[in-house]
């Protein structure tokens, strides 16, 4: 098991990585794309849709680094009021039901992406990009962030990790 | 099962979702999912994916990250520090001077890094000991800050704002117009509130000049605080010269501020530069989830008729538009003491939109009170994050005295939305001079 736990986090933060790298390109082709249509007069053809789907991509391949770093924002006023056992089964059961949410994403994305790949789907712009690029990035990331969210559960069943990441001796807060 | 009470059972079932913990992206996923399969069978799943991703795959939308990224490389420097040492060293002489600073600062800071906790650490950490130190009791200074803090949600450019104009499809370079001038408006509330509480209490604002800066000294920290002014302003203009599109003006903003923390704070080294983009792609990450599961869960709302419905079962009750406006307010303020803004603004703002038009008022002026609304959420508990972060940077100040501190400042927010009400054109004045009157 901590085998496990241990790719699923590297593999979380390959990918979260890899996120901030396509947040530096995106910058990059705006300011670019700036140059070029601003001062240089010309017409830009692929840089609208690269920047808008690198963003896509960069939250869909970056959300398990996210939650590897408790990142997802959530409501935690409840779970700071409960003991910790309970806190423990709320968290456990909140987990699954998360990590159900992103199976089915994960599962419908990769039908879409199924359908764009045999379809040989393109963008209706100039740049004409297949589809299924742009569509990658979510059921690949919502897979990743079912694995890890199928880690969290495995650290808070053996409490590797505290539910909520609340620490027990916060408890009297 | 009518619209209505599929509506109310929608509204149930969210709230106890989302208290359970559970991140609040997939808690409104996982209730669209549930009320997408119950009343649509499994087919309705066929949807899934396309919404989830067409819920974000908008070029405007690209402002966001920008705009964080922008945030982190100012929040990462120590500008916050400079800024509020010019402001120091100008207003030095005038009387509570201190305070306006201090205020002062947190707008102004608030606006570049668009951050709410950002800027109460930033200027917090230097303004609250220089504010104890001259003699201003605990309570106003911490409350001060956190107050200001929340400015960053309403002056341009604004986080917030894009939501809200993305989620209601309106013009982003006309939300930030009508953001500027409330902004101030409260900067000058909160400034007024707390020179009265502090003459009140009997401070003596005579013997503040502790210290005389000479003509050199205050010069000599503009150019380090002025390029940020200029961003601000660059982007502003950028907007409304109808030059570019936010998310260009975005795009470029950030790199500019990323070569300006390179250069005048020599942030360069790998480690910090990663620093950056490790908050800012956690940020912009967790922002852009929240939107795209809100895609979900709104596009379920009106798959099963409740928005429509919502709206004509409003209006057929011909509430007077006020008492409808007061109704929207107290619900809008409660949901921010739990939600942080973005959640709130994505979730209400499509069913809200149209009882507001509707009932004859401005999409723009609504945007204006709502992101008020969501400022007090900011310092009022539970969540109250900006009562936590002053908590954190100034340890020796118990909690309670922080929050009764912020209390009149919240107060203040509610006279600003009175005022607002009563005078629609704080908000509408400059985006009608700037841009030519809505179509």
């Amino acid at each position: 098991m901590e085998l496990f736990i241990r790719s699923v986090r590297a593999l979380s933060v390959f990918f979260g990585i890899v996120a901030a790298a396509s947040l530096v390109a995106a910058i990059l082709v705006v300011c670019q794309m700036v140059v070029m249509r601003y001062f240089l007069q010309a017409s830009t053809v692929w840089q609208t849709e690269f920047v808008t789907f690198s963003i896509v991509g960069a939250t869909f391949i970056g959300s398990p680094y996210v939650l590897l770093t408790k990142g997802h924002v959530n409501v935690d006023l409840l779970p700071l009021y409960l003991s910790q056992r309970i806190r423990k089964a709320l968290a456990l059961f909140v987990s699954v039901l998360a990590f159900l949410v992103c199976v089915v994403l994960a599962w419908t994305g990769w039908k879409y992406f199924h359908e764009a790949w045999a379809g040989g789907w393109r963008t209706d712009t100039v740049w004409s990009l297949p589809l299924w690029i742009p569509i990658l990035p979510l059921p690949l990331g919502m897979a990743l962030l079912s694995l890890q969210y199928a880690a969290d559960i495995c650290c808070l069943a053996t409490d590797r990790e505290p539910p909520f990441g609340i620490q027990p001796k916060e408890e009297g807060e | 099962m009518t619209p209505l009470v599929i509506g109310l059972l929608i509204g149930i079932v969210t709230i106890i979702v989302l208290t359970s913990g559970i991140p609040i992206a997939f808690g409104l996923a996982l209730v669209a999912v549930v009320f997408l399969v119950g009343f649509g069978g499994l087919d309705s799943l066929g949807i899934l994916a396309e919404t989830f991703l067409g819920g974000i795959s908008h070029f405007s939308l690209v402002s966001i990250p920008m705009f964080i990224l922008m945030g982190a490389a100012v929040a990462a420097s120590p500008a916050g520090r400079d800024l509020y040492e010019a402001l120091d060293r100008w207003l030095t002489r005038v009387p509570g001077g201190i305070v306006i600073s201090n205020l002062g600062a947190c707008s102004i800071f608030a606006a570049l890094s668009g951050s709410s906790p950002a800027t109460c650490a930033a200027i917090g950490k230097m303004g609250i000991p220089e504010m104890l130190k001259r003699g201003f009791p605990a309570s106003l200074a911490t409350g001060a800050i956190a107050a200001g803090g929340t400015l960053g949600i309403l002056i341009p450019p604004s986080i917030t704002m894009i939501v809200y104009g993305i989620a209601t499809e309106t013009s982003i370079g006309r939300l930030f117009l009508a953001g500027v001038f409330p902004g101030i408006m409260l900067t000058v509330l909160f400034i007024c509130w707390a020179l009265f509480l502090a003459w009140h209490k009997g401070y003596q604002f005579g013997e503040v000049a502790a210290r005389r800066f000479s003509l050199r000294e205050k010069f000599e920290v503009l150019p380090r605080v002025l390029p940020f002014f200029l961003i601000i302003l660059g982007i502003l203009y950028v907007l409304y010269g109808g030059v570019a599109t936010p998310s260009e003006a975005a795009g470029v903003g950030a790199m500019f501020c990323l070569i300006m923390a390179a250069v005048i704070y020599r942030i360069w080294q790998p480690r910090r530069i990663w620093e950056i983009f490790h908050t800012s792609t956690r940020e912009s990450v967790m922002i852009m989830m929240i939107i795209a599961a809100s895609e979900l869960y709104s596009y379920t709302l009106s798959s099963l008729y409740v928005t429509q419905s919502m709206a004509e079962w409003i209006a057929a009750l011909e509430v007077n538009r006020w008492v409808l406006m007061g109704i929207i307010n107290l619900f809008l303020l409660i949901a921010g003491f739990f939600l942080p803004p973005v959640a709130v603004i994505l979730m209400t703002a499509p069913i809200l939109l149209p009882i507001i038009t509707q009932a004859g008022f401005d999409p723009y002026w609504f945007a204006v009170i709502l992101t008020v609304n969501m400022e007090i959420g900011l310092i009022t508990p539970p969540v109250g994050l900006n009562l936590y972060v002053i908590n954190s940077i100034a340890p020796d100040i118990k909690l309670p005295t922080i929050l009764w501190g912020a209390l009149p400042f919240m107060l203040c927010m509610v006279l600003g939305i009175v005022l607002l009400c009563v005078f629609p054109e704080i908000v509408t004045w400059l985006p009608d001079k700037l841009m030519g009157p809505e179509k």
